[in-house]
């Protein structure tokens, strides 16, 4: 193997400029694929195509006729039954209905939508306000009208007066973000007091989708050019600082590249790739970097520097990266797929990156004219190794203070909480949080899950008894605090009956037989636009679909309502031969975060074992793999204990840090551990080979990557989506962590350990 | 826009073009459309089918009488065979062009009939993607008619004929009718949104001769934008019956008299 390995290096010196090439030249069907790039920002991807829930959404919606849609608040805070509002709103909905791409005649709105009412004995099926009332007592009983009915409170006509709603259907939801602009300049024309708002989740997943692009576009780059600030602050040579963001920038090529040529779509998950996969290529190069600037000056020549330095670190190079690429392939068995498509290519890319610095790296290092070879024993050294010393010194005591934090941490790590809510991936501030979040205070709540129930026969629906059991289902969900309201087809059937006796409070019930049901429910239909009661009703009257409107997008109120429905179905079966059963957007979330705290969690794992199985391997020794797995163990429980205290909460983005966590804990420990036993085997004792470990290149190239990687991943943290700052606080944290663990509490580990963990080496020494 | 380039169109063809005008076709083409004969009865099978291809029938029979001339007053008579919980449910209308119409309806559950208040025109027919306007017809007078080109249709020769609202009140821009030169059936029509996409498409997919009078069968209207479409045919079609005036009362709503709906 590392015969091989060094065939590839000698070839790489002695002909440096044909390597450059040829990197260039593979490079270019890479880069090629770029222009083919597809973006995927619907949720809904999260599960296989096949996945059951999925499935039967899909049914759901195609059953009901549900589209996508954009929800469009408007607010006056002294009451929206103002001529002027009303006028404004009137405007607003008949520009909105001409825009291209929206279904008009599926739009909701107090101008559009039926109501039914009647007036002097006359049976009237009309929208509440087909023109803007005049007088002061028109506006008062359109007020009361919509106010009146459970069709149009909080759904469309906030409960206190102020706002009023309008649903917009799409065509498709890759328009959204066209159509939202559209919306926009409608309503930018008008000056009043009202204040507008845009909601809905098409408009949320399109909007994610081109800020995604921008945070891409904006972000690595700015993180890979703060890391290049670093590098030189640090190293101040620029022939530091130019070729690892060269191999770091070849590999995310190579590997995005691959993707994208693979017909895969940039989700929100591999958009992070180049994120994942540039820290792990520059701590690469810095150990190469380190190593052979240390040497460098020694022997005066460069080709002579690089092959004593990859003959050294042959072994740590290959086995660091290739682990963690286990590790991330490891994720191709979890059963989400972005997940999976995540884990492979940032598993190639860490391959990409390890031939990249095998090969182009010692070639640019070949290349490079420089002056002056410096040799300095930097200040950091002297540092690291008086801690070396202490850690060693004290072993005992330092070991102590790890499993006391490690305790403490474990404690912070039961009190995660399992929580995701797309909406909260944009930031607080974001336009699109704070409609979310003024909507969702004004009316019966943004997210809609559905209810359906589910008869064996034609026209079930339509029993007396279904209906009963429908309308107590509603009334019970209502008396959940996070249900704001739900609508079904009882409440239409109530609606006519209501209004066929005249407005009479006493009728404002469900009728007692089938027929009764059935013509009421044909009236409304014979009386209003074909696909009025699509979203209720399938066309044989076998299936129902109860909306239920959530003020909260969080998975964890999802589980509650839903746990709460189950509860209620338990005690109070449904009538003969009728199901029951969760769809929705929602109801899709809190499926795949199942799958995804259950998949990551085993996926995680099942790395874990991995891991320790090729550590056990490389370093042919039981004991060494254990501690080789500590820091690991230490870094990814200090991060979670951290979130778990700081009480946020456990989501997609910090289910996908934890693979990282691997990532960066088992480099740092892999090369720690190989230098400190070359060294132990040449010299033969603990003291001075620590000393050289944390005293020498080894420990002061595992201190720049943790200080490289916390500072150039710091900008993340102003990112405007939310999982991008997740992953660039954990890098930071994590980065230190791993680096105060590997370089504090592993010569302690040693030191206390050393028994079963020298023994041997002793032995062979012998 | 539209309009005057029409218009424009129009001045700029030769003065002899055409043998009628755009006002003529369509005056001729309502006449036999819609006024055929002194009265009229069928059998309506009505198929409403969603965009996923769900189905909803109807089922009902159909009598209308004319009163004065083609393009006045009319009344409708609906007896309801299908679905089967809104049997001997009945519906009437009585359609005058320059006014709202009146609507009755009568509800077996509750035995009771109740006025029904007429919505604009354009309002849906029965739950159908036709509008009260396209099974009872438009005031000629409503809209400004003119021919834009000749063209066959399948085999049959056909003035096309752009049809604009002159007030601003209607949810469409304009309308395009193949009118059959040889017996002014409409064959197709198309219905433009102010977006200037076509919205609805009505289509004469059969059309027989009964009693000498040319009549659809078979029509269809689909609505591009949601995706829905209605299938109507006609069967057991028949014209100057006879039907009385006392037909269209209330009385005969609750007691749909036998010899007029078997």
């Amino acid at each position: 193997m590392k015969k091989a390995i060094m065939r590839l290096v000698d070839l790489s010196v002695n002909r440096p400029r044909l390597i450059v090439l040829l990197t260039i030249i593979i490079t270019i069907p890479f880069a090629v694929q770029f222009s083919k790039i597809r973006i995927d920002t619907d949720p809904e991807n999260m599960l296989r195509d096949d996945e059951l829930v999925r499935v039967f959404h899909k049914e759901v919606k195609k059953t009901f006729n549900i589209e996508e849609f954009l929800v469009l608040g408007i607010v006056r805070d002294d009451g929206i039954f103002h001529k002027d509002s009303l006028k404004r709103i009137k405007r607003i909905t008949d520009d909105l209905l001409n825009i291209k791409g929206v279904v008009a005649d599926d739009v909701v709105s107090l101008t559009v939508t039926n109501n039914v009412v009647a007036k002097e004995g006359i049976l009237n099926v009309r929208p509440p306000m087909v023109k803007v009332p005049e007088t002061q007592e028109d506006i008062d009983r359109l007020k009361k009208e919509v106010l009146d009915n459970p069709l149009f409170k909080d759904k469309l006509v906030s409960s206190d007066g102020k706002g009023v709603v309008i649903y917009v259907p799409l065509e498709n939801k890759a328009i959204a973000h066209e159509v939202g602009g559209k919306i926009k300049e409608i309503y930018k024309k008008e000056d009043g007091p009202e204040r507008y708002y845009m909601a809905g989740l098409p408009i949320a997943e399109d909007t994610f989708g081109y800020e995604m692009f921008l945070q891409m576009g904006l972000f690595a780059p700015m993180a890979g050019g703060l890391l290049m600030v670093v590098f030189f602050i640090i190293f101040r040579r620029l022939s530091f600082v130019i070729p690892p963001m060269l191999v770091a920038m070849l590999s995310v090529a190579w590997t995005m590249g691959a993707l994208i040529g693979s017909g895969f779509t940039v989700h929100i998950m591999s958009s992070m790739i180049p994120v994942f996969l540039m820290p792990i290529a520059i701590c690469e190069t810095v150990h190469i970097l380190s190593d052979f600037y240390e040497k460098l000056p020694r022997v005066n020549d460069r080709k002579t520097a690089i092959l004593q330095v990859f003959d050294e670190l042959a072994k740590p190079l290959f086995f660091a990266p290739i682990t963690t690429a286990v590790g991330f392939a490891d994720l191709a068995l979890a059963d989400i797929p972005p997940v999976k498509v995540f884990g492979v290519f940032v598993a190639i890319g860490i391959v990409f990156a390890w031939l990249l610095s095998m090969t182009f790296l010692p070639a640019v290092l070949m290349l490079i004219k420089e002056r002056r070879p410096i040799l300095k024993k930097e200040a950091g050294s002297r540092a690291l190794a008086m801690i070396g010393r202490f850690s060693l010194g004290k072993s005992m005591f330092v070991v102590t203070v790890g499993a006391v934090l490690l305790a403490i941490s474990s404690y912070g790590i039961t009190k995660l909480v399992v929580n995701d809510n797309p909406v909260k991936w944009f930031k607080k501030q974001h336009p699109i949080r704070i409609a979310d979040r003024e909507l969702n205070k004004l009316m019966g709540g943004t997210y809609i899950s559905y209810l359906v129930v589910e008869g064996a026969h034609e026209d079930d629906i339509k029993r007396a008894d279904v209906m009963n059991y429908i309308e107590r289902l509603q009334r019970r969900l209502e008396k959940n605090p996070v249900v704001g309201k739900t609508t079904s087809a009882a409440d239409v059937v109530k609606r006519v009956n209501y209004a066929l006796h005249d407005e009479d409070g006493k009728y404002e019930t469900l009728p007692n037989e089938k027929d009764a049901i059935g013509q009421y429910l044909f009236l409304f239909l014979m009386s209003s636009a074909p696909d009025e009661l699509d979203n209720f009703v399938d066309y044989a009257f076998k299936k129902a679909n109860i909306w239920v409107q959530l003020k909260s997008g969080d998975n964890r109120d999802m589980t509650g309502v839903v746990k709460y429905t189950e509860d209620y179905i338990k005690s109070n079966p449904p009538p003969d031969g009728i199901k029951v059963e969760w769809s929705g957007l929602p109801y899709l979330n809190i499926t795949w975060q199942k799958l995804m705290v259950t998949g990551m969690l085993k996926a995680t794992i099942g790395t874990w074992w991995v891991v320790f199985v090729l550590m056990i391997f490389q370093f042919r020794s039981f004991w060494w793999g254990v501690v080789g797995m500590l820091p690991l163990v230490f870094s990814v429980a200090f991060c979670y204990g951290l979130i778990g205290f700081a009480g946020k909460e456990y989501d997609m983005p910090i289910a996908v840090c934890s693979t990282l966590a691997i990532g960066l804990g088992d480099d740092f420990a892999i090369h720690f551990i190989s230098r400190f036993r070359e060294r132990f085997k040449a010299a033969g004792d603990l003291k001075s080979a620590m000393e050289w470990t944390m005293g020498g290149e080894p420990a002061l190239a595992i201190f720049r990557n943790a200080l490289v990687i916390a500072l150039g991943f710091s900008p993340m943290a102003i990112a405007t989506l939310t999982p991008y700052v997740t992953v660039g606080l954990f890098f930071g944290f994590l980065a230190f962590f791993a680096g105060i663990v590997t370089l504090i509490f592993l010569p302690a580990l040693i030191g206390t350990f050393k028994g079963a963990l020298l023994k041997k080496q002793q032995e062979v020494l012998r | 826009m539209m309009r005057y380039l029409i218009v424009l169109a129009v001045m700029l063809l030769p003065l002899n073009a055409f043998a009628f005008t755009g006002d003529e076709i369509m005056k001729k083409s309502q006449a036999v459309f819609l006024y055929p004969g002194k009265d009229f009865k069928a059998r309506v099978m009505m198929k409403l089918i969603s965009k996923a291809g769900q189905e909803r029938i109807r089922e009902m029979a159909m009598l209308r009488k004319n009163y004065g001339e083609a393009g006045g007053d009319q009344r409708y008579f609906i007896y309801f065979f299908q679905p089967a919980d809104v049997k001997d449910m009945t519906f009437m209308v009585y359609k005058y062009p320059a006014k709202d119409d009146d609507r009755w309806l009568f509800v077996p559950a509750i035995n009771m009939v109740r006025r029904i208040a007429a919505q604009d025109k354009s309002s849906s027919f029965v739950g159908s993607d036709f509008t009260y306007e396209d099974i009872s017809g438009r005031d000629i007078e409503d809209d400004a008619h003119a021919i834009i080109r000749e063209e066959k249709l399948g085999e049959r020769d056909c003035y096309v004929i752009t049809s604009a609202p002159k007030a601003g009140d209607v949810d469409y821009s304009h309308k395009l009718s193949w009118i059959d030169k040889a017996n002014f059936l409409p064959l197709k029509e198309e219905y433009y949104a102010k977006t200037g996409e076509i919205h609805r498409v009505f289509t004469a997919d059969e059309i027989k001769d009964v009693k000498g009078f040319p009549t659809v069968t078979k029509r269809t209207m689909k609505n591009l934008k949601t995706g829905h479409r209605t299938e109507v045919g006609f069967v057991k079609t028949d014209y100057d019956i006879g039907i009385e005036d006392s037909l269209f009362s209330e009385r005969y709503l609750k007691q749909a008299p036998r010899k007029w709906i078997e």
